[in-house]
């Protein structure tokens, strides 16, 4: 599913050379759900950027089923984050002026997928996440919990075979934490999904990952089984 | 990401800041006001002027002499007023191309020609009331029953369709006949005299052509009296009574010639010295005239005229437009500021549709499509504007005209070109001031825009 050789992002601040992730060598397999463990500043986030598309590397191999990232063009790029990966994020950047529904096909709409198809799809996934009732709603109007599953809603919109989460309970309650880290779970165990967790909490990690990697200043310090 | 998801998103995020956009629109439907409205009084300028010029019927008309060529002069049998005979005595070594009734045939088969008449003039001596006097008879085509000078009669009517003895006075004649009040002449009866030819008594026509001349009278009745001179600048020359042209004709076929005239053999082609050719519109001007002059006739109209007005008109349009302009070019920094500002609030959402898989190509579009909107909806809201406008301006000018003794009209003019155009050139404004913001949104850094607060 995934494989990293001395995969480096190095970047220019003031006069200092940043190596933001430097030479990281890395596999995943179709279904692993690996926790990416490390303070802040480790480059965790750098990585989740460039498996999705987000970033560029700066040397090395990225391959996301065998098709290396490094050589794409933007438009390329946006074909695979709208194809091959979902992403949750810890702010779970809804957009403010759209209702949980639109937010979920908005996804869609990028895929070209007709207006009453991905409305289905996006209520459907809505009331698998729990929130039928809660469709019409504005991500204001949601608690933090509600809008995190709105975010997972849209990240399983294109069905995805890999889920990125960056920090998703980073913003919530430890109950709701609870209850977002199971939808991940299930997400995994039920359907199958490749899950790439950044976390900087190891109680977390431990809990529901397969696999943990800890990074430190941009390499990695371990990688160790569940 | 279809072209309708586009427009639906780009509405829906113009209505996320009503105010803003409404502003922006404005400030394009102001300019498009200006420009539309300046073109448009351009426009309807050249249509006042041009279009008073066309009516007179005098740039659709086409004035046909005949061929050059030293046998013209044997043409016709020779009028004494130009009604007849060719225009002989140039001397030249170009064949006569006579201009007789087969010629008329042949001119009125010409593409866009909807009319072909001789221009007629007839030494007449008109009778009433005891006076007697002098004039030419002018023979009048029904087909000029609503233009030029028989538009807007002083008095009376234009000829009864059909009618064969009625007549038409210029106001000069009517006042020449009746001093205290020339409008108490329509419905009474004149008397047209001529001197027309005939057989001697006693004589054998088969002997050979012979002339004589004898008095014609014949009763006209004053249909109406015409207020602009009908005849001015007529290559005639000027006719004090019009009679329906039929009448005129028979009358010509049956006018005293010249001794010369008992030279031509009796089967010989009568000629007019000139005949008038009108076409359909006065476009049609030019490629009449150059089909009249292949047949080997002399052609000359006033189109010549009226294309200098129009080039003038075209001059007057362009700096108008210019002028016009200038408030849509202002306008058009107000799309790009809105469109700045509106990525700078919405770089954080840009990030997010590029998170999700949406492309620099949707982005852009998205963006250009919101310019675009601004435009066409600011293009629309301008020409109601303009024309709002212009028709409060028109009826204010126009009730200075009228207190002023002048004639209405419309000064603003706004032809479908005028609306497309405008509507185009909106788009084509917003589209370009789009360019910018919609190609900044589309290169934006997808994870710098998520961090954006």
């Amino acid at each position: 599913m995934l494989r990293t050789v001395e995969l480096s992002r190095h970047y220019q601040m003031g006069r200092s050379l940043v190596k933001a992730l430097d030479r990281l060598t890395l596999s995943m397999v179709e279904g692993d759900f690996v926790a990416l463990l490390g303070t802040s500043g480790s480059g965790k986030s750098t990585l989740l950027n460039l498996i999705g598309g987000l970033d560029q590397p700066t040397s090395g191999v990225l391959e996301v089923r065998s098709r290396n990232l490094a050589g794409l063009t933007r438009d390329e790029l946006s074909v695979h984050r709208r194809d091959t990966v979902g992403m949750i994020f810890q702010s779970f950047n809804l957009v403010p002026t759209m209702t949980a529904l639109e937010n979920v096909a908005l996804a869609l709409m990028f895929a070209g997928v007709p207006k009453a198809e991905r409305e289905g799809r996006a209520a459907t996934l809505l009331e698998a996440m729990g929130l039928g009732d809660r469709r019409h709603h504005r991500p204001r109007e949601l608690s933090g919990g509600e809008q995190q599953r709105v975010a997972v809603a849209r990240a399983l919109a294109n069905n995805a075979p890999l889920l990125l989460a960056d920090e998703p309970t980073g913003n919530l309650d430890s109950r709701t934490s609870r209850d977002i880290m199971q939808l991940i779970q299930t997400l995994h165990v039920r359907d199958g999904k490749t899950i790439l967790l950044v976390t900087h909490d190891a109680a977390l990690a431990a809990t529901y990952a397969r696999r943990t990697v800890t990074l430190l200043d941009g390499a990695m310090l371990s990688d160790t089984d569940a | 990401m279809t072209f309708r998801d586009t427009l639906a998103l780009a509405f829906r995020n113009l209505r996320q800041s009503r105010l803003r956009t409404a502003l922006t629109t404005l400030g394009v439907a102001i300019g498009i006001a200006s420009l539309a409205g300046m073109v448009s009084l351009g426009v309807g300028l050249q249509e006042q002027v041009v279009g008073r010029l066309t009516q007179s019927g005098v740039f659709d008309s086409i004035t046909v002499t005949g061929g050059g060529g030293p046998l013209a002069a044997f043409g016709g049998r020779g009028g004494p007023m130009g009604g007849r005979g060719g225009r002989g005595g140039r001397g030249g070594g170009a064949p006569a191309v006579p201009l007789d009734d087969e010629a008329l045939t042949r001119l009125a088969q010409l593409v866009h020609v909807r009319d072909v008449f001789p221009n007629l003039r007839i030494p007449v001596r008109i009778s009433l009331d005891g006076s007697e006097i002098t004039t030419s008879a002018a023979g009048v085509p029904d087909s000029s029953r609503n233009e030029g000078a028989y538009q807007d009669m002083a008095h009376g009517t234009f000829f009864t369709a059909g009618a064969t003895d009625e007549c038409l006075l210029s106001v000069a004649m009517a006042a020449q006949i009746s001093t205290a009040d020339p409008t108490t002449l329509v419905g009474r009866t004149l008397t047209i005299s001529w001197a027309a030819s005939g057989p001697i008594a006693g004589t054998d026509p088969a002997q050979g052509p012979q002339a004589f001349a004898q008095r014609v009278d014949r009763a006209f009745t004053i249909a109406g009296i015409v207020e602009r001179d009908p005849t001015a600048g007529a290559p005639a020359g000027f006719a004090g009574v019009m009679i329906p042209l039929a009448q005129a004709r028979e009358i010509h076929a049956s006018l005293a010639g010249g001794p010369q005239s008992i030279f031509q053999p009796a089967t010989s082609t009568r000629s007019y010295t000139t005949v008038t050719v009108k076409v359909n519109g006065a476009q049609h001007t030019q490629d009449v005239q150059d089909a009249i002059k292949a047949m080997g006739f002399t052609a000359f109209s006033l189109n010549d005229a009226l294309k200098g007005a129009k080039r003038a008109f075209l001059l007057l349009d362009i700096i108008l437009g210019l002028v016009g302009s200038i408030a849509l070019g202002v306008s058009s920094l107000g799309i790009v500021n809105t469109m700045v500002m509106s990525i700078l609030e919405r770089t954080r959402e840009i990030g997010i549709m590029k998170a999700i898989g949406g492309g620099d190509g949707d982005v852009r579009r998205i963006f250009l499509v919101e310019a675009s909107v601004i435009g066409l909806l600011g293009g629309v809201s301008g020409l109601l504007l303009g024309w709002g406008f212009g028709r409060i301006i028109n009826f204010g000018a126009n009730v200075y005209i009228e207190s002023q003794g002048g004639t209405a009209g419309d000064l603003f003019s706004l032809p479908w070109w005028l609306i497309a155009g405008s509507l185009a050139f909106a788009l084509l404004v917003s589209l370009a001031a789009g360019a910018y913001p919609a190609r900044r949104a589309a290169r934006l850094d997808p994870i710098q825009a998520l961090r954006h607060e």
